[in-house]
Formats: C-alpha cells, sequence, structure tokens
C-alpha cells in the first residue's frame, strides 16, 4: 500500500511535470511562429479581407464620406459588363497561349540541362537569367525590340522584308506579348523541371533498359510519372502567375490595340487607380480570385489525377 | 465557441481598418507652423533642380517660411494623392492638369481660390486672363496655372522643299494639310514608310487630336452647362471622318496607329528619325528637337482650320497648376507660395526654365519668348487652345471617347455610329 500511496504522487508529478514543460515548450513554439503569423495576418490575410470588404461597397479615396455598402450590386454590375467579360477572355487566351509552350519548352530545356557536357552551369544561369531580372525592365527591353526601328525589324529588314507592327495590331498585340512572357518564364520553369527530373531514381531507368524499353518509352512510362507531381505544381503555379498579367501589358501595350491586351488584372488597375472606383475593382479581383482558384484546381486534378 | 470569437474579432478588424477610411478629418502629418508640404508633378530634372535650388530657397528667404517640396512621377500622381487624401496625409499645395480639377472639387478636396485672385491686382488678372479659365469649375477658380499648353504642328522645312511646297507658307487649312501629307508620304510594296503627317492617335493623344479637330469644324465636346454631350454632332463625324482618312484608306498619309510618338525620346522623334514630314508636338519637344538637331529646319506652323469654319483650334491653354489641399492647416502660407510661383518674375522664370509656354500675356515680350521662334509660334496662337471639359469623372469620359475613336480609326465602325455609341456612354458618366 506504502508503495502505491507513495507511487501515486510521483506518477502524478511525473505527469503534470512534462504537461507543463510541453505547454512552456509549445508557447515557446508560438513565440517563434508569432513575428511570421503577425506579418502574415496583417500584410496578408487582412488586405484581402479588407478588398472583400470593399467589393461589397461603393468606394472612392478622395470622397470623404468613406466606403458606402451596395451590397452585391458591384458583382451584379461585372456580370453585365461586356469589357469585363472580353478582359476575362483576354486572360484566359494569355494564359492558354503563354502556359503549354513554356511548359514544353521548359521541359525540353531541363531534360537538356540534366545532361552532363561542358558548360552545362553556364547553360542553366543563362536560361535562369531572365527570370531574375525585373518584369517591367524586360518589357521596356522588349518594347524597343517590337518597335519601329527595334531589333525583330531590323532582323526583317537584313531579310529584306517589311517592317511589322508587332504591338499595334488587334492579330499581333497578345501573341507578342506572350512571346514575351514565355522567354521570361522559361527559366523559373526549366529549373523546377530540372529538380522533378534528378529527383526520379536511376534504377527506374536501368529496370526500364533491361525491360527493353527505348528512350521514348522511358519517357513516357519513367519520366513522365516520376515528374507529375513537379509538373502540377508547375502548371498550376504558372496558371496563378500569368493569369494576373500585368507589368508586361502596361509597359507593352497599355491594353490597346482595341482592347486586345487588356487582362483583368489590367481592368482593375485601370478601375482603381484612373477612376478611383475600388468597389468596383475589388469585385473584380475576387471573381479573377475565384477563376485562378478554379483553373489551377482543375490543373491539379487534371494532372494529378494520373499518378 | 473560440473560433466564433476568432470570426467576429477578424470582421471587427477588418471593418475597423476598412470602412472608417476617408473621414473627413485630416490628420495632417504637416510640417509645423510657416511651413508647407508642396507635390509638384513630373520628374524633369531641369525643372527639380530650378524650383528646389533656385526659387524654394529664395522664397523661404523671403518669407522665413519652411517649403518641403516633393516630385512625384505623372503616371503615379493621382495614385499617391488618392491614397494621401484617404489616409490625411495630403500635402498643403499640390500640382496637377486642369483635368482632373472637378473631380477634386466634386469630393470637396479643394481650397477655392476666387476670392484670393480678386485680390490680384487688376493687371496681374489681365495679365494671367489666358491662363485662369482653364482653372476654373462652375465659374469658381480652384487650379493656378503656371504655365500654358498646347501642340502645334512642327515640320521638316527641307522635306516641305524637296517634295515641292514652299516651307515658309504652311498649309492654313486641315485640307491643305493633307494635300501637302500625300505629297510627303512615301509607300514601298503598298505600305507607308514615311508618314506626311502624323496626327497623336495614342489614346489619350487620338481624344486631343479628335477635340482639335473638332474645335476647328466648329463643334464643341460638352455643352457649355457641362451637362450634355455634344461630339455627336456634324461637325463632330466631320473631325473624326478627316482623322480617320489620315491613317485609313488609299489616300493615307500615316502610319503606326496608335503609337505614343509625342512622348518619345527626341534621338527617336519621328522627325528626327526621319520616319514623319509632320508631326504634332508640344512646345518643350519643338525646342528639343530644335537644339539637337538644328540642321532639319523644324518649324512650326499655326493651328489650321477647316474650309468655311473660322478658327482654327487646339487643345491646350491652362497648363499644370498648383492647388491648395481644403484641409491645409496653412491656407496663407500656402498661397503665398503659390502667388509667389505666378509672379512675373518667378513666372517667367520657371516657364523659361521648363520650354514652357508662359502663363502670363506680359511675357511675350521677355527676352526668352523673342529669342525662341518656337515659343513665339506657340504664344502667337494661344489664342487658338481651348482646354477640354472641367468636368466631374473627365479622365473617364475621356476614355470613353479615346475607346470608340479607336473603333473608328480602325474601320470597325464607321464615324457616326462610333460617336453615337461614346456618346451613349458619356451621357451616362454626365449624368451621375
Amino acid at each position: 500500500m506504502a508503495t502505491l500511496t507513495e507511487a501515486r504522487p510521483r506518477d502524478a508529478r511525473a505527469h503534470r511535470a512534462p504537461a507543463r514543460g510541453g505547454r512552456s515548450r509549445r508557447w515557446v513554439g508560438v513565440l517563434f511562429v508569432l513575428p511570421a503569423a503577425l506579418y502574415l495576418i496583417i500584410f496578408q490575410l487582412v488586405p484581402v479581407l479588407y478588398g472583400l470588404a470593399l467589393s461589397f461597397t461603393r468606394y472612392s479615396p478622395l470622397s470623404r464620406s468613406g466606403p458606402q455598402p451596395v451590397g452585391t450590386d458591384n458583382y451584379a454590375r461585372l456580370l453585365a459588363d461586356p469589357e469585363f467579360g472580353q478582359a476575362l477572355m483576354v486572360t484566359g487566351k494569355y494564359v492558354l497561349i503563354v502556359l503549354p509552350i513554356t511548359v514544353a519548352i521548359a521541359l525540353g530545356l531541363a531534360l537538356l540541362a540534366k545532361q552532363s557536357f561542358r558548360g552545362v552551369g553556364l547553360f542553366r544561369s543563362a536560361l535562369y537569367v531572365p527570370h531574375i531580372v525585373s518584369l517591367t525592365a524586360v518589357s521596356m527591353v522588349w518594347l524597343w525590340m517590337y518597335s519601329q526601328h527595334g531589333l525583330f525589324n531590323e532582323i526583317l529588314a537584313l531579310l529584306g522584308r517589311p517592317g511589322q507592327s508587332w504591338l499595334l495590331e488587334e492579330g499581333s498585340a497578345l501573341n507578342a506579348a506572350s512571346a514575351m512572357r514565355i522567354w521570361k518564364a522559361l527559366g523559373a520553369n526549366m529549373v523546377l523541371l530540372l529538380a522533378g527530373l534528378q529527383s526520379i531514381p536511376s534504377v527506374l531507368y536501368e529496370a526500364a533498359r533491361v525491360d527493353g524499353a527505348g528512350r521514348r518509352a522511358a519517357f513516357r512510362h519513367v519520366t513522365l510519372p516520376g515528374l507529375r507531381p513537379m509538373l502540377t505544381y508547375v502548371i498550376a503555379m504558372d496558371i496563378v502567375f500569368l493569369a494576373q498579367g500585368f507589368a508586361e501589358i502596361f509597359v507593352l501595350t497599355r491594353g490597346g490595340p482595341l482592347g486586345s491586351t487588356t487582362t483583368v488584372n489590367y481592368l482593375i488597375y485601370t478601375e482603381a487607380f484612373q477612376y478611383n472606383r475600388f468597389g468596383s475593382a475589388s469585385a473584380m479581383a475576387f471573381v479573377l480570385f475565384a477563376v485562378i482558384i478554379a483553373f489551377a484546381f482543375l490543373a491539379v486534378r487534371g494532372v494529378g489525377r494520373r499518378s | 465557441m473560440k473560433s466564433r470569437y476568432g470570426l467576429w474579432a477578424g470582421l471587427a478588424l477588418v471593418a475597423g481598418c476598412g470602412l472608417s477610411g476617408g473621414g473627413p478629418a485630416q490628420d495632417t502629418a504637416k510640417p509645423a507652423d510657416n511651413a508647407i508640404a508642396v507635390w509638384f508633378p513630373g520628374t524633369n530634372q531641369t525643372e527639380i533642380d530650378l524650383v528646389t535650388k533656385t526659387i524654394v530657397p529664395r522664397f523661404e528667404k523671403e518669407t522665413g517660411a519652411k517649403v518641403k517640396v516633393t516630385f512625384l512621377d505623372w503616371p503615379d500622381l493621382s495614385t499617391k494623392l488618392n491614397a494621401a487624401f484617404a489616409a490625411g496625409t495630403a500635402p498643403d499645395v499640390f500640382g496637377h492638369g486642369p483635368a482632373a480639377v472637378a473631380d477634386f472639387v466634386t469630393n470637396d478636396r479643394l481650397e477655392p481660390l476666387t476670392a484670393d485672385v480678386a485680390r490680384l491686382s487688376a493687371q496681374d488678372r489681365e495679365d494671367l486672363a489666358n491662363a485662369l479659365p482653364g482653372g476654373q469649375v462652375g465659374g469658381t477658380q480652384y487650379l493656378m496655372p503656371l504655365s500654358m499648353q498646347g501642340n502645334l504642328i512642327a515640320y521638316r522645312a527641307g522635306d516641305f522643299t524637296k517634295a515641292g511646297l514652299d516651307p515658309a507658307k504652311p498649309p492654313a487649312t486641315w485640307e491643305a494639310v493633307k494635300e501637302a501629307a500625300k505629297k510627303l508620304t512615301k509607300r514601298a510594296g503598298g505600305k507607308i514608310t514615311h508618314a506626311g503627317l502624323l496626327l497623336p492617335s495614342h489614346p489619350i493623344g487620338r481624344q486631343q487630336t479628335f477635340a482639335g479637330l473638332l474645335g476647328s469644324a466648329g463643334g464643341e465636346q460638352i455643352s457649355a452647362d457641362g451637362k450634355n454631350v455634344a461630339f455627336d454632332s456634324p461637325a463632330g463625324i466631320k473631325a473624326l471622318d478627316y482623322f480617320v482618312s489620315v491613317y485609313q484608306g488609299p489616300d493615307a498619309v500615316a502610319n503606326q496607329l496608335g503609337v505614343n510618338y509625342q512622348d518619345m525620346p527626341i534621338a527617336q522623334q519621328p522627325l528626327v528619325t526621319g520616319d514623319a514630314s509632320m508631326t504634332v508636338l508640344a512646345p518643350q519637344m519643338v525646342q528639343q528637337v530644335v537644339k539637337a538637331s538644328p540642321d532639319l529646319d523644324v518649324r512650326v506652323m499655326p493651328v489650321p482650320t477647316f474650309e468655311g469654319t473660322a478658327q482654327g483650334v487646339a487643345v491646350g491653354g491652362a497648363g499644370p497648376g498648383l492647388m491648395i489641399n481644403k484641409d491645409s492647416r496653412q491656407k496663407d502660407l500656402a498661397w503665398k507660395f503659390i502667388s509667389y510661383m505666378i509672379s512675373p518674375a518667378t513666372s517667367l522664370e520657371y516657364t523659361q526654365g521648363i520650354g514652357a509656354i508662359p502663363a502670363r500675356v506680359s511675357a511675350s515680350d521677355s527676352l526668352y519668348v523673342k529669342s525662341s521662334p518656337v515659343i513665339q509660334a506657340f504664344v502667337a496662337q494661344a489664342a487658338h487652345f481651348r482646354p477640354n471639359p472641367n468636368v466631374p469623372g473627365w479622365t473617364q469620359i475621356r476614355d470613353i471617347m479615346a475607346k470608340h475613336l479607336e473603333q473608328a480609326l480602325n474601320k470597325k465602325v464607321d464615324s457616326a455610329q462610333a460617336l453615337r455609341e461614346a456618346a451613349a456612354e458619356v451621357k451616362k458618366i454626365l449624368n451621375g
């Protein structure tokens, strides 16, 4: 009995002591996470929620009355706004032009960069450089290259061909902006896909070779399935970034000609900062947010399902 | 339960952050007494040096006041001003173009200056008579223009001579301008390789081009009371038909539809590169072109009329100017600074420094004007410059017009339909 009587408090202490230690350790953990959490809440979450609240108001920053609640009017107006519909179409088209070409070329480059040959480091670095240069700066350079006396027209002149108005014609402006964006996005996509390729165990290729698989079969049955998680990530992230295309459009075309390059983000900019209609601009932003989520989800499901 | 509290706390935070902003109180994080903050538009280094190193130090020395000057890039100006007004940190004095004034007035952000102008001497008011109307909304003065603005056709005299035209007698009507442009235009394989005449066709430029042609055809953009659309008129159709004919059809004389050549650097100006013989430019750019390429013999022609109309019109008039924030705690000092900026000596020094058209009539006798044939030409045409209407929502109205003008310029619709559709949209803005 005595043993039991003595043992209980000891057990209880032993039980409580870790609990106290665990709690204090948990608080230490919370303290470590707190700065990042506060940063996320104050600078990420609150502005997003503020934007959501604004989307149900009429608000001009010049106005003294502050935001005026209007319910779902902003969203209802968007449904009937042909300009917003066209901007959604342009944004979708932009993503559909840039995404497949970028991913296909980046995959080809990643396969090339995976090989070991002299200067492979330089090759990889050179391809990554466009990614680390500011999109606005890159767009300025491409603006010159597309201009009347720019690089592309000078090359055409050397070939005896007439110059083109790359950014000034309805049929070519979005393609021209897309070409720049493809070039810009290649490096980052290539690095991610290269990382994906390097994570595929080499024994799988050896087993495939033993089973008599050729290069094409190995690519189809080993590389692509092994790359699928990274490919899913790359496609989802590209959709997220491309659907928010703004800087390149602002610099290269300002949404023209004839609205053929007016993306939703560009429309949001004009609505908010030119016309001071922050309410409807916020509503546009949340519709775009929903569309991006939907397409990214479809991409993840579509590419990820097969794995 | 805890998560519910969290949700309410979050919503309260959002509501607290978001829905209380923009109230009347201005917590002006401003300089102390006898000090003002001034925001100037633009990032022209010559202007920055002139204002910050010469004019403001002199004003501070003469008055004992302190002036904190900030120059803002034009494209960021509205955004930063809006944010500052929303946050209650807008400067005491700020500059902007006349097109922005009506929206500030609608939102009760500007101090009326009519009484201050009335206290100027009669001679001063008369001297500023051309500039003051551009800074008024509904007859009340809100903006004090620092310079005049306007665009004229600049041309290469050598090209005129080569084409058998007399550069000393430039065309006086738009019809004659087109005929001259036909002779100056060069083609290769059906494509224009050298434009006889380039009219501004980028979004803001195309609205201004149309407004000038419309005025020259005897029309108006908006009715005098600012409440009705007036550009969808026979004069409007005539003006737009002319504009379209410059870029489209067998008699087209221009290429590069949509290019903003007016803001290109000097080395890329079509007059300098030899891509065009006639372009529409502001005085600052013409002076820079003349200075950089004196061998080109670039000259400026008077504003053309249409045959059968009384006088030519170009968009212009009052240029950017200064306004006083209604919530400023230093309104007297703010006005003192503005009146110093528009005083005869400082005004002339300022416009000469930035190469602009002087705001004061008396400046036409100055050495600055007399020594510059370009500025003389612009000053001589000042009576032909007409400002865009100062009505609330003008920026959006301008963009709507530009959008529909672009449809006509690309032959998607005819001029009448473009103007009709633009008018329908603009009416909604004018009616609130």
